[in-house]
């Protein structure tokens, strides 16, 4: 028996993700940036990360020429809704559902403009409804996908039985600047291509084929370091979006992770002890270490949070969801478990939330 | 002042525990069963929680530290389970992370159960009188993760002859070997435990509780795993507000 509680509360349905189809090792990325930099090479070795996902022009003559602005554009269109169209079908798939069925889409990108947004072409492609409503969240980084699922899950609590449905898609690849600086090459060997759809709905529980069904959203905690505003941000270089990263910032984010996971454990009751889940944005090698040591977890906790940085780099907004899918698949949760989202990004953001499977 | 905790705070069936000042005694002693993995999980939810103290010590009885787990409460008409185990070793490396000082006062016995206690703690003191021995495989079971644990006290070929040899030590040898910090006779012993109570500041709260889990990780971890560790621990400690406070005393001084 599910209480009238519960139920009113949204469930994670199901989560699906979508990768390209080209896989690079380090190494072969390394090695097409062509960067002799022994302080390059570190950051491309040295990060926890084997392969990434990534859309790359082939080479001409062997060399592999600098994309224009608007190819790079074009590449973030072309791929998010081919992306896009993977996640949400794995995710809708296993329970019986169409994009038909789908009462609100939410999507997130930071990797790319477009006006109209990805969630309207995906409207136009993939047989949603036309009355579906829609929100696209553009630039808020990879802390985006937690901070979009507030509204998602929001529409559900006062949309009883409506389905949601949010996609993270990124083509980090997208946002690649090959201008040789140490800046650059920070960005190009850490960040990876992916998308990832999430499927949200109130009532009694639901269990996808072949999964453990998901946990239900009880909460939102959200820290903002302003201190830090330009830590993490895109700039204007050479007529194309840069990223840059500070190097601090790994160890900005985990002096202060601790002030949201108190206020939202407290919100509820909890103490730290009794959340059996950790779900931690694959940010990068510095900024877990920092997130364990300061909040005590153990490589255990956040297992699927380093294979996921192992196997796909950081895949930005999605990145979260790529863990949860990995921990819904290996079917160790219990009924009544607690577990922590969490995803840091620009502001600078520490977002979380409290789920109960 | 001694503060004996009453059941509305602190409710244990086979351990006792008490508080004076900032150390907390936790009394030993009863076979290892259930309600005694209960009872410690109580004392380290209480710990946790509750208590202002910053030290725990671990005492058992004259005879020993802590009992043996008790083979009574495997029932032989049963299919056993590892479930019991499991809870058990929980409860080790609970007190293994907890954020005091934890001190085990041994003497007499230091067998099975006892010593994979002693393990996590962050310092033993142990009388002349004591033993040290994992009987276990010589009863057909295994010394839990003492088997973890010891080899990174005592190198592994000692491990080898206390696990699987079942060599049995005595409390010089104990401390000759690193599997004990201190031997100090009975009538030193409370004297010896004062000195590492009144050792520790303070300050050193947070520090303590990073350094011990990083030396705790350093076996079995490669140098470029462990220095992002390391940063990540070293940034949290220097900007605690403690460490803050004592900057800016030296700076004043």
């Amino acid at each position: 028996m599910v209480s009238k509680l519960a139920e009113s509360l949204p469930q994670v349905l199901s989560v699906g993700t979508a990768t390209p189809p080209d896989r690079y090792t380090q190494e072969e990325v390394l090695a097409m940036f062509d960067s002799p930099d022994p302080r390059v090479r570190g950051f491309y070795l040295n990060g926890h990360i084997r392969t990434r996902h990534l859309v790359l022009p082939d080479p001409v003559d062997g060399k592999r020429e600098p994309e224009s602005q608007e190819a790079l554009i074009d590449k973030h269109r072309t791929w998010s809704v081919r992306l896009g169209r993977e996640a949400i079908a794995r995710c809708l798939d296993p329970l019986g559902l169409t994009t038909a069925d789908v009462d609100y889409l939410a999507c997130v990108t930071t990797t790319g403009y477009l006006c109209p947004g990805v969630s309207a072409y995906l409207v136009r492609d993939l047989g949603f409804r036309e009355d579906v409503h829609r929100i696209d969240v553009v630039g808020m980084g990879c802390n985006a996908g937690l901070n979009t699922l507030q509204p998602t899950a929001a529409f559900c609590a006062t949309n009883p039985g409506k389905l949601a449905l949010m996609l993270c898609v990124e083509v980090c690849s997208a946002a690649y600047v090959n201008d040789g600086t140490l800046r650059s090459a920070i960005v190009n060997s850490l960040f990876g291509d992916g998308a990832a759809a999430v499927a949200l709905k109130t009532g009694s529980w639901v269990t996808p084929k072949g999964k453990r069904h998901g946990p239900r959203i009880l909460g939102f905690e959200s820290h903002t370091i302003s201190d830090a505003l330009m830590a993490m941000r895109f700039d204007l270089y050479e007529g194309k979006l840069s990223f840059f990263l500070d190097r601090d910032i790994p160890y900005v984010i985990g002096s202060h992770v601790e002030k949201p996971i108190a206020r939202l454990l407290k919100k509820f009751g909890l103490k730290r002890r009794q959340i059996a889940h950790w779900v931690v944005h694959s940010g990068g090698r510095k900024v877990i270490d920092s997130v364990k040591y300061n909040i005590g977890l153990t490589d255990h906790d956040v297992r699927h949070t380093l294979t996921v940085l192992r196997d796909y780099g950081n895949v930005s907004s999605g990145s979260f969801l790529f863990s949860l899918e990995r921990l819904l698949e290996e079917r160790v949760t219990r009924p009544g478990d607690f577990g922590v989202l969490m995803a840091m990004g620009p502001g600078v953001a520490i977002e979380t939330a409290l789920v109960q499977w | 002042m001694t503060k004996e905790l009453g059941e509305d705070m602190l409710t244990l069936n086979k351990l006792s525990y008490e508080e004076q000042d900032n150390v907390a005694t936790l009394r030993l002693g009863a076979p290892v069963d259930v309600a005694v993995i209960r009872d410690l999980q109580a004392v380290c939810e209480y710990l946790e929680d509750e208590s202002s103290c910053d030290i725990l010590v671990l005492r058992g009885t004259e005879e020993r530290f802590c009992g043996e787990i008790d083979m009574k409460a495997f029932d032989p008409g049963k299919p056993l389970d590892i479930h019991g185990f499991h809870k058990w070793e929980k409860a080790l490396t609970w007190i293994e992370r907890l954020p005091k000082l934890t001190i085990a006062a041994i003497r007499g016995r230091c067998v099975g159960a006892g010593l994979h206690l002693a393990l996590v703690c962050d310092q033993r003191v142990a009388t002349p009188d004591a033993t040290f021995w994992l009987d276990e495989v010589s009863r057909g079971f295994l010394p839990g993760m003492s088997t973890f644990r010891v080899a990174k006290y005592v190198g592994l070929g000692r491990a080898k002859s206390l696990v699987l040899a079942g060599r049995q030590l005595d409390a010089a040898t104990a401390e000759q070997w690193g599997l004990v910090d201190q031997v100090a006779a009975p009538t030193e012993l409370e004297a010896a435990i004062d000195a590492l109570v009144r050792a520790w500041t303070p300050e050193n709260a947070i520090a303590l509780e990073l350094a011990r889990r990083l030396l705790n990780e350093s076996y079995g971890i490669q140098y470029e795993e462990f220095i992002g560790n390391f940063l990540a621990a070293q940034h949290r400690a220097i900007t605690s507000e403690r460490f803050l406070e004592l900057l800016k005393k030296a700076h004043s001084e």
